[in-house]
């Protein structure tokens, strides 16, 4: 599926402040754990305005920054860096659960 | 059963750490409140050993010395129960890191170490950190003297101490007392290894500036031979000469290693020195009582006499292979002939090197009792190890680490690899290496392949602060982004085998994450193909170079 990797598309980030789970900025100005809900900025401008509200809803995150992400026909978003996709997604292997006596 | 063969706690340690907790409840209250901004408030959190990593706040918790009792372990173990998802990760430096801590809670998990005279202090910033240990001390037969006493001298005059709080840059010190290095002294910031001259007097070798990270570098000898009470002498004029000329205007060069790099380690000898002398039989020489009473607090437990040779423990190992493999690879001589030092291995075939769930903490805390004098150790690379079990008690611990899934006979063998948390978790990382070393682990999986290879060291380290020792991994595996896409570096050669310590040279050109594991399959067929009689990997590495294995590694990816 065409996906829109031009880096011009990106999106506001921070991890919360009590707990430090990573967060997106909504069209509401809304910190949200869900990515499908995070606002898009389409260009650089507009990149700037976001981190503006960002930094101004900012009271329980900590250092909102912009994300680069691609997009879909879908309309679906995707971090483009590894380290975002990782941030968004969370860990690429099972972690062994606290009740395990083995990984499996 | 009580903690008997530690350091305890006194008043002094007691009001310390519990007035520190309470300090940061209310630094946490107040930057939840928004008293305090992010600014202000993340070195406070930093100096508590509270970090913010990629999804969660990451508790770095030290274990002094990598030495905990069974109580200590199993707090632990309720510690990542009740404050984060129920599992922890033992690291190179012999601490825990405990990966989702809300920071709301962090008071409260800072309390409940507390209860068992531990902290999370100076696990971060540019202070002297967690002091680290041969992790067989107390019990290898190689012992000169137990080093953990001489750790225990430097923690109580390190922590805290106020003219080494606002170092250039982070401060590493490691303590051997064997002659066979397990704590890798080389490659600390100060290493000490304590040796006994020819007149039969026991004192330390000083090392100065080793290190890996983005400059690797190996330690000097600044004093061949130091008084024992004069350690605290020259540990101070040695960091007073870095606190007054390390670099402090660019983070990458600000090491004591880039120090001695610089001025060389004959002006870096004289300069210690000169301070030394100002120092010398003054204030900080230890008293013989102050010394006498906290090597009391180490003295050997009282093991009673136990059988060195037992028919069931030898039948055992003719009718079991695994049992064999076991006894060849995760145990090791104790300094007392019927008893044994056992490592329970952390890394079973395709899990995250180090990572244990709170019940196989409880797990090892209660085999600890029951078969190891109630202590344990955490070793550098990232397992645990009972230091005192009864040979005749071997089978038992060995099935009974088995439920817990920590009787893989693979110690120093080639899936016993060393990892940081890599690009999973780090904040730091370019690349992963937890998946890698978990397909590494999974392609050499059969134990007697692994014991065919023979000792074969792998360390895989995310990024160039190399926390996984790739430098000096036998393979060290490093993790760069180039462009977006992860690659790792191989390198050969490296060593921490005292007299032996090396670094690490890079074979060429990076390979693709699909690739490392035919890179190393590769390597491994290179060895056996040419190996000699006896010789280990790196031995073989040395004899013939790099160039066949090169060959072979990029035929092959």
């Amino acid at each position: 599926m065409a996906k829109n990797l031009s880096g011009d598309l990106t999106i506001a980030s921070a991890n919360r402040l009590t707990d430090g789970v990573v967060v997106f900025l909504d069209d509401a100005g809304e910190w949200t754990k869900r990515l499908d809900r995070a606002a898009i900025a389409r260009d650089k401008r507009a990149g700037e305005i976001l981190l503006e509200r960002a930094r101004a809803e900012g009271f329980g995150v900590i250092d909102p920054f912009l994300v680069a992400v691609s997009e879909d026909d879908d309309g679906v978003i995707e971090p483009i860096s590894l380290r975002e996709k990782i941030r968004a997604s969370g860990l690429t292997f099972d972690a062994i659960a606290a009740d395990a006596v083995r990984y499996a | 059963m009580p903690d008997t063969h530690f350091y305890r706690y006194d008043d002094y340690d007691r009001t310390l750490v519990a007035e520190r907790v309470e300090q940061f409840r209310d630094q946490v209250r107040r930057r939840l409140s928004g008293e305090l901004t992010e600014e202000q408030f993340k070195p406070l959190r930093l100096t508590n050993g509270l970090y913010l990593q990629l999804h969660a706040y990451m508790l770095r918790i030290a274990i002094p010395y990598g030495t905990l009792s069974s109580r200590q372990l199993r707090k632990l173990a309720d510690i990542a129960r009740k404050y984060d998802r129920g599992y922890g990760h033992f690291t190179t430096r012999q601490n825990l890191q405990l990966n989702w801590i809300k920071l709301e809670e962090a008071p409260d998990a800072l309390a409940a170490l507390a209860e068992v005279d531990m902290h999370a202090m100076q696990t971060s910033g540019n202070v002297i950190r967690n002091v680290t240990a041969d992790h067989y001390a107390g019990a290898a037969i190689d012992e000169i003297e137990d080093p953990r006493i001489w750790c225990e001298i430097v923690r109580q005059w390190s922590t805290l101490h106020p003219e080494f709080s606002f170092l250039p840059r982070k401060f590493k010190i490691a303590v051997t007392g064997s002659p066979n290095d397990r704590a890798a002294v080389r490659v600390h910031d100060i290493g000490l290894r304590l040796w006994r001259n020819e007149a039969g007097e026991v004192g330390f070798e000083v090392i100065v500036g080793g290190g890996l990270g983005r400059t690797p570098m190996i330690g000097k000898t600044l004093r061949e031979f130091l008084p024992k009470d004069e350690l605290l002498a020259y540990l101070e004029a040695t960091l007073r000469v870095y606190n007054r000329y390390g670099r402090r205007d660019n983070i990458y060069k600000a090491r004591i290693k880039i120090l001695v790099h610089e001025i060389g380690a004959e002006k870096m000898r004289e300069e210690v020195e000169a301070e030394y002398a100002e120092m010398k039989g003054g204030a900080l020489r230890l008293p013989a009582e102050t010394i006498e009473a906290i090597a009391g607090q180490f003295a050997p437990p009282a093991l009673p006499h136990r059988p060195a040779v037992v028919g069931a423990v030898e039948a055992l190992k003719l009718e079991d292979r695994d049992f064999a493999l076991w006894l060849k690879s995760n145990v090791s001589p104790h300094r007392l002939a019927g008893y044994r030092i056992v490592t329970a291995s952390l890394k079973p075939a395709g899990a995250p090197p180090g990572d244990a769930s709170s019940v196989q903490m409880e797990g090892v805390a209660d085999i600890a009792d029951a078969y190891s004098q109630g202590e344990i150790r955490v070793s550098h690379e990232q397992n645990l190890v009972l230091p005192h079990v009864a040979v005749e008690d071997l089978p038992v611990v060995w099935r009974a680490l088995g439920r817990l899934g920590f009787a893989e006979a693979n110690v120093g063998k080639i899936t016993d690899i060393i990892a940081c948390p890599g690009l999973d978790y780090c904040a730091l990382a370019n690349a992963r290496s937890i998946p890698v070393a978990q397909s590494i682990s999974n392609h050499f999986a059969s134990l007697a392949r692994q014991h065919d290879i023979g000792d074969l060291k792998i360390k895989i380290s995310g990024c160039i602060n190399a926390c996984g020792h790739h430098h000096v991994g036998h393979i060290g595996i490093l993790g760069v982004d180039k462009n977006g896409v992860e690659l790792y570096q191989i390198s050969l050669g490296g060593d921490v085998d005292f007299g032996k310590t090396a670094l690490g040279t890079i074979l060429g050109p990076a390979v693709a994450a699909d690739k490392v594991v035919e890179a190393v399959d590769a390597l491994v067929g290179t060895y056996l193909d040419q190996r000699g009689e006896g010789e280990r990997f790196v031995d073989t590495y040395r004899r013939i170079g790099a160039q066949p294995f090169k060959d072979r590694v990029y035929a092959a990816v």
